[in-house]
């Protein structure tokens, strides 16, 4: 069942994961040498302004840490924010564009939708601050034709050069080339390319048919602007993570996290850093899917809460979820590569309760952040927030804050809660705290329910998993929210996306645009989809060849996405192993009924189904994470986990003395029956009464309600 | 009486309210077949009580938020309330029964809990076709007969049995039935998935708690309203324009005059003044487009969701403090059977005029004059097989400029927020080829310190012979600037034939049916938007930006905004010149105080 954990080939490797989050820097090290088995954690401040420097101080702390010589290390895998905060605080590179005569502004009009329906002064981000200025969007007389893509226009060569030596004397750092129909037909853009090559050697220079090579010309074109504005600037931070690395005496391969879920070379980061911008959130999700499998549940639902947000994933029958690639976007720009399906939602531990003009009770999406924090920090912040809650409520015990590593002052929260909310709405500080908590769970129940419900997934068959810091308080509400089976407090609850980075795998995926009506397709439609999953097929070997994968440690995935005739949304429909016949399209198409029906309530069975894009998935196994397991407990009433007994609200209102564990002194088959507070460094789980709570073989904690006998 | 829910469960509930009108709407688009629901998202979606009151609403396109409220009433003229049944399903567009106009169809299914009539789960998508006189768009017919079916409250679902007569009946009697019949099902999709939403939550939280905690959130929404409203000076405000034609009788320009009235915290929209209705579809149903523009205004200039961080419930209550006045017979209040499907730019320059007449005294929230419009272009032809092909397509335009800003280019403004298509898409799909789509470069953008947007030009070439009817007005009556600031510019059609490019005609904003042949362009430029303030108070350095992203020319930059720039070889060209422009701006403000 739980493959990647099994698979156990370590050969003594020492392996490292370096996940950086807005605060922290968090590091796993798995250390397999000698036939031992040893998993150590760590922990740094994050560098924002160059955030190699805590990984390279992190990483030489982590070495001390486990008594291992840099130099050791075989392999160091790398989950950043740093191409998605580049975009969000735009602070790319200055691009160049060479586009179609007649169509400069494609990524100036977007969609033409605006941002907001009931608004006037609304900002429109992709026009006040655009990834590329129209003063450097050039165009050039070209023309491809659809639907088979003939030159109707060739291209003028010497208006390409004009333009990329104009970028030149501009002093540009990439430049893009994306022109019309090249889904179709990249003759164009590939001369284009070559010549802007030419000119400029040293800029960083793509097409818009290399980065994606999909239908849809604002999203395509926004893409490749995406990948040239994040490109320079994300392959510097890469290099110069890599010399830092080498500077310190660490030799080991780095590889870094892709949004989809994979792990990719850094070579291949640079070509492609559109493909990193998930690349943060993603190992949370991929630790949550280890997590699963160590604890034998295939079905979970992921939440990552953190100070200001939470992110929300599924996992079905073991498998990540895919975002629809209509929906890939960052910063409201399109980016059409695949990304898991992590929805973010402005709640977590630092977000403000308020009363607003009208008197409605409000929590979030305005957060404390880190500075001031919430009130019971003392460093400032007055207004009351979530984390102010759960110490009024008992929940959080002030001394033993992030172990006792930093003081916090439950009289603060108090006052906030009070002031602000306690005595406008005329309720007792409790009842205004449990408001608190009530209010910011139904928000990630809601955005849990519009992932999980609203896409046909019946949460009663799934886990949840609460994790990040706060995730193991709000864990087990959550869980009877949304009504899911059970709930689990992973073991390191606070670095799960560390660990994901652990038990991921190469991946790359290769698309073409290949607009075929399945249900009518005769022998030459059959022939040129399987040529052109050939050539994508060829493209993933090459890639894996470069990486040096063997042949038995590789896979491919095809997939198809489609509609049916005359939609404009496409869905994801597997392709069966082996030619591309009749019978293979078959499957196909009632591969689509399924999903269709799952995520829309509804299939059609007479309509004519076609094929939009079609996707090859490229996956080359790497060694995976395998913790440790725990003594056998098997105690029903853990005594010498037991620290001290205090007071807590629990949900219902009532004040339970109510006993805290710590998590370290656990062993596995123990359970914990509620009211019942446990604790750990960076993490508590809340145990309401009526409930149960169980550690698993590892270490990670099942909680479910109390069997009634 | 039931008790008052207090704020936490009251929260709760709002959310799942809201949660489930969204889902409705991306279900009903994800799902369905045009392209001007799928891509343009033309729909709407929500929840309504017994009484027909809006409880939540997808935040999809403003013409349809708020609009279901009169298709609800004007149901209940042929199917009152106690003839709903658990699982019916009523088809409705008649524009003289509520509807927003013909094209607009709603799906409307009744919500039932514990064997009581609880409210409703409907949506509204624009179709297509329905079978009007010409292709997809309507302009100049004798009366509403014209428009295609009309659908007055009719059951297409009895205790959950289609009526496969009625079905059929619409699949013949649609130029597309391969899209309307896969949109209408994606709107019943939609509508059974409110149901049951609804229902769920009914059976959480109990009926009386979930409806009271609905009166709650319209009275907050009232409440958040009125409190803005208040804050006007009461009073008499009005503005006035003018539209093109009603698409037949060129050259007769059609007055529109709007008084708003400011009593306390309520208003009173008054059309009082406007044209009377005209012999062409270019008239504007009461209950479905007039009130409903009305609401927009109101909701937009004082609950603006980008400068006011906590979000209003979408619900009646934003709407109870707005009262809509249009004299019977007149352009937005037309006695049958005068037909009214050509509606949009009239409750555009409704929603501007608005803006126009309280801008003196809501400085910080207006605009200058938008462009106000829509270019609405229903291309077909009919393939060699016999079949068919429609395509609509929706053109943005621009706005004006605002008090702290530049108006937004090439967008979708006011009334309408839809999506544009993808060409390459449709490259693949119609006999159609897209030339040229990007910002006007034939005008200079309305001067101001915050200047005006630029508008759109998109030109679309024909493969094969075939028609279009366009439905646009506004080339005449450019959008205004405002406190000091310029106009901006009218639209333009224009056609060419490919293999001739130098002979173009012009064309009024709206016609129908006109014939092409194979190698025709048509070519929208939108209106685009007028100036905010004193162009002389414009930051040098944006007029320099305007410069090198080419909206204006150096020559521009001196004579509207008083700015000098010099050449520089940098590669980008142009330098400010600091001291000339001080210089210049003195001269100009002494030469306009003298």
């Amino acid at each position: 069942m739980p493959e990647t954990m099994v698979r156990t080939g370590q050969r003594g490797q020492v392996r490292v994961g370096v996940d950086v989050g807005g605060s922290f820097t968090d590091f796993v090290l798995d250390d397999h040498r000698g036939g031992g088995q040893r998993v150590v954690v760590h922990k740094v401040p994050s560098t924002p302004h160059d955030q190699s420097i805590a990984v390279v101080e992190g990483v030489l702390g982590l070495c001390r840490r486990a008594d291992v010589a840099p130099s050791d290390i075989n392999v160091l895998f790398h989950g950043t924010t740093v191409a998605t905060n580049m975009v969000i605080e735009r602070k790319g590179a200055e691009v160049g564009m060479i586009t179609t005569r007649g169509f400069r502004d494609i990524l100036h009009m977007a969609r033409h939708k605006r941002p907001h329906n009931f608004s006037l002064q609304f900002d429109v981000p992709w026009q006040s601050a655009p990834l590329i200025k129209r003063r450097n969007r050039l165009v050039v007389s070209e023309r491809i034709l659809p639907p088979d893509g003939r030159i109707e226009t060739p291209l003028d060569e010497a208006a390409v050069r004009a333009a990329a030596e104009l970028f030149r004397k501009r002093g540009l750092d990439a430049v893009v080339i994306a022109f019309l129909f090249s889904f179709l037909n990249d003759v164009h853009e590939r001369r284009a390319r070559d010549i802007v090559c030419e000119v400029m050697p040293d800029a960083y220079v793509c097409t818009s048919s290399e980065v994606v090579n999909a239908i849809r010309e604002y999203e395509r074109f926004s893409t490749v602007a995406m990948n040239a504005y994040i490109g320079p600037h994300t392959s510097a931070y890469l290099r110069q993570l890599e010399g830092r690395l080498r500077g310190a005496g660490i030799d080991a391969p780095v590889r870094i996290m892709q949004s989809n879920g994979g792990i990719a070379t850094v070579a291949n980061s640079i070509a492609r850093p559109v493909g990193l911008l998930l690349s943060g959130p993603a190992g949370g999700v991929i630790g949550g899917r280890a997590t699963g499998e160590a604890c034998a549940v295939a079905n979970v639902i992921t939440i990552d809460i953190g100070g200001t947000s939470a992110d929300i994933s599924v996992i079905r029958d073991g498998q990540l979820t895919i975002k629809n690639p209509r929906d890939t976007q960052v910063a409201l720009l399109p980016v059409l590569v695949p990304m898991l399906d992590i929805d973010a939602i402005g709640a977590g531990g630092g977000s403000i309760a308020y009363l607003d003009a009208g008197g409605a009770f409000r929590v979030g999406p305005r957060s404390a952040g880190a500075a001031p924090g919430p009130a019971c920090y003392g460093r400032g912040g007055t207004e009351p927030t979530v984390t102010d809650a759960q110490v009024v409520l008992g929940r959080l015990d002030p001394d033993r804050f992030l172990g006792g590593d930093l003081q916090i002052d439950s009289e603060l929260a108090r006052r906030a809660i009070e002031t602000h909310l306690a005595v406008p709405l005329g309720l007792s500080v409790t009842d205004a705290a449990l408001g608190v908590l009530r209010i910011i769970n139904h928000t990630m129940a809601l955005a849990i329910n519009a992932n999980s419900v609203a896409k046909g997934i019946d949460p009663r068959g799934f886990t949840l998993m609460a994790f990040g810091g706060a995730g193991p308080l709000h864990g087990v509400a959550l869980g009877e929210l949304i009504s899911a089976r059970d709930v689990i407090s992973p073991l390191h609850p606070g670095i799960t996306a560390a660990i994901g980075l652990l038990v991921t795998e190469l991946q790359y995926e290769y698309t073409r645009s290949v607009l075929i009506v399945l249900s009518t397709a005769g022998a030459a439609e059959l022939a040129r989809l399987e040529a052109a999953f050939t050539e994508l097929a060829a493209e993933g070997a090459a890639q894996l060849d470069s990486d040096g994968i063997p042949m038995d440690q590789r896979s491919y995935q095809r997939i198809m996405e489609c509609r049916y005739v005359g939609q404009g949304f496409e869905l994801r429909a597997r392709v069966p192993d082996g030619p591309i016949d009749a019978e293979c399209l078959q499957a196909v198409i009632r591969d689509l009924y399924d999903v269709h029906k799952q995520v829309y309530g509804h299939a059609f069975d007479d309509q004519a189904v076609e094929a939009v894009t079609l996707r090859l998935i490229a996956r080359g196994a790497t060694e995976s994470l395998s913790l440790p397991a725990l003594a056998h407990g098997g105690r029903g009433d853990p005594a010498d986990a037991l620290m001290y007994t205090r007071d807590t609200v629990f949900d219902d209102g009532r004040a339970l003395p109510t006993p805290r564990y710590g998590r370290d002194r656990l062993l596995a088959e123990d359970t914990v029956s509620g009211p019942a507070v446990i604790t750990q460094h960076n993490s508590t789980t809340i145990v309401p009464p009526g409930y149960v709570a169980r550690v698993l073989s590892h270490g990670d904690i099942v909680i479910a309600k109390e069997a009634r006998t | 009486m039931t008790e008052t829910v207090d704020p936490i469960s009251l929260q709760v509930i709002g959310g799942a309210l809201h949660a489930i009108a969204e889902q409705m709407g991306t279900v009903l688009y994800r799902m369905s077949y045009s392209s001007i629901i799928r891509e343009s998202q033309d729909l709407g979606a929500g929840l309504f009580d017994r009484d027909f009151n809006t409880l939540a609403e997808s935040d999809s396109t403003p013409m349809h938020i708020g609009s279901l409220p009169g298709y609800l009433r004007g149901i209940e003229k042929s199917v009152p309330l106690d003839d709903w049944k658990p699982g019916d399903l009523v088809i409705h567009n008649h524009p003289y029964f509520g509807a927003s106009h013909s094209p607009d169809i709603a799906i409307v299914m009744p919500v039932f809990h514990e064997g009581a009539l609880v409210g409703f789960s409907a949506n509204t998508a624009h179709h297509v076709d329905i079978g009007a006189a010409t292709p997809g768009l309507i302009i100049d017919v004798p009366d509403m007969y014209a428009e295609g079916m009309l659908f007055n409250g009719l059951k297409l679902y009895e205790e959950g049995r289609r009526n496969e007569a009625l079905w059929r009946y619409i699949q013949g009697n649609t130029r597309v039935p391969g899209l309307v019949m896969g949109d209408l099902a994606a709107q019943i999709a939609s509508a059974e998935l409110g149901v049951r939403r609804f229902q769920e939550l009914l059976t959480t939280y109990g009926t009386e708690t979930v409806m009271q905690a609905t009166r709650q959130l319209m009275d907050y929404s009232e409440a958040m309203l009125r409190r803005e409203l208040a804050k006007i000076p009461d009073g008499e405000y009005v503005a006035e324009g003018f539209m093109d034609d009603d698409g037949r009788n060129r050259g007769q320009h059609l007055p529109v005059k709007v008084t708003v009235r400011i009593t306390g915290d309520s208003v009173e929209v008054d059309l009082t003044g406007s044209s009377a209705q005209v012999p062409t579809a270019f008239n504007v149903p009461f209950e479905g487009s007039t009130k409903v523009a009305c609401f927009f205004a109101f909701r937009a200039l004082l609950l603006d969701t980008y400068t006011n961080p906590d979000p209003v419930p979408a619900n009646e209550g934003s709407f109870r403090p707005v009262k809509v006045t249009a004299p019977r017979g007149s352009i937005y209040n037309p006695i049958a059977p005068a037909a009214a499907e050509a509606r949009f730019t009239q409750i555009q320059r409704v929603v501007d005029l608005i803006i126009k007449a309280l801008a003196p005294v809501l400085p910080d929230r207006c605009t200058a004059g938008n462009a106000a419009t829509l270019s609405f272009a229903a291309y077909s032809g009919v393939r060699r097989s016999g079949d068919y092909w429609v395509f609509l397509e929706v053109n943005e335009a621009a706005m004006g400029g605002r008090p702290a800003s530049d108006g937004p280019d090439t967008v979708e403004e006011l009334m309408r927020n839809t999506r544009n298509n993808p060409l390459e898409d449709l490259g693949m799909h119609l006999p159609l080829i897209c030339d040229r789509y990007e910002m006007r470069d034939d005008v200079f953008p309305g001067a101001g310190k915050f200047r005006g947007g630029m508008g759109v030009v998109k030109s679309q070439r024909f493969l094969e012979p075939g028609s279009i009817t366009h439905e646009a007005d506004r080339h005449h009556d450019r959008p205004w600037g405002i406190f000091g600031g310029q106009e901006g510019h009218g639209g333009k059609v224009e056609i060419h034939n490919a293999r001739n490019p130098a002979a173009v005609t012009q064309h009024p904003a709206k016609f129908s049916g006109l014939l092409t042949a194979a190698g025709d362009v048509m070519s929208y430029l939108s209106p685009c938007g007028g100036g905010y303030g004193d162009p002389l108070e414009r930051d040098p350095g944006k007029v320099l930006d305007d410069i090198l992203d080419d909206y204006i020319t150096p020559e521009h930059a001196a004579d509207a905004y008083g700015v000098v720039v010099m050449a520089v070889d940098d590669g980008y060209g142009w330098a400010l010149d600091p001291a000339a422009t001080t210089a210049l701006r003195a001269e100009v403000r002494s030469r306009a105080s003298t």
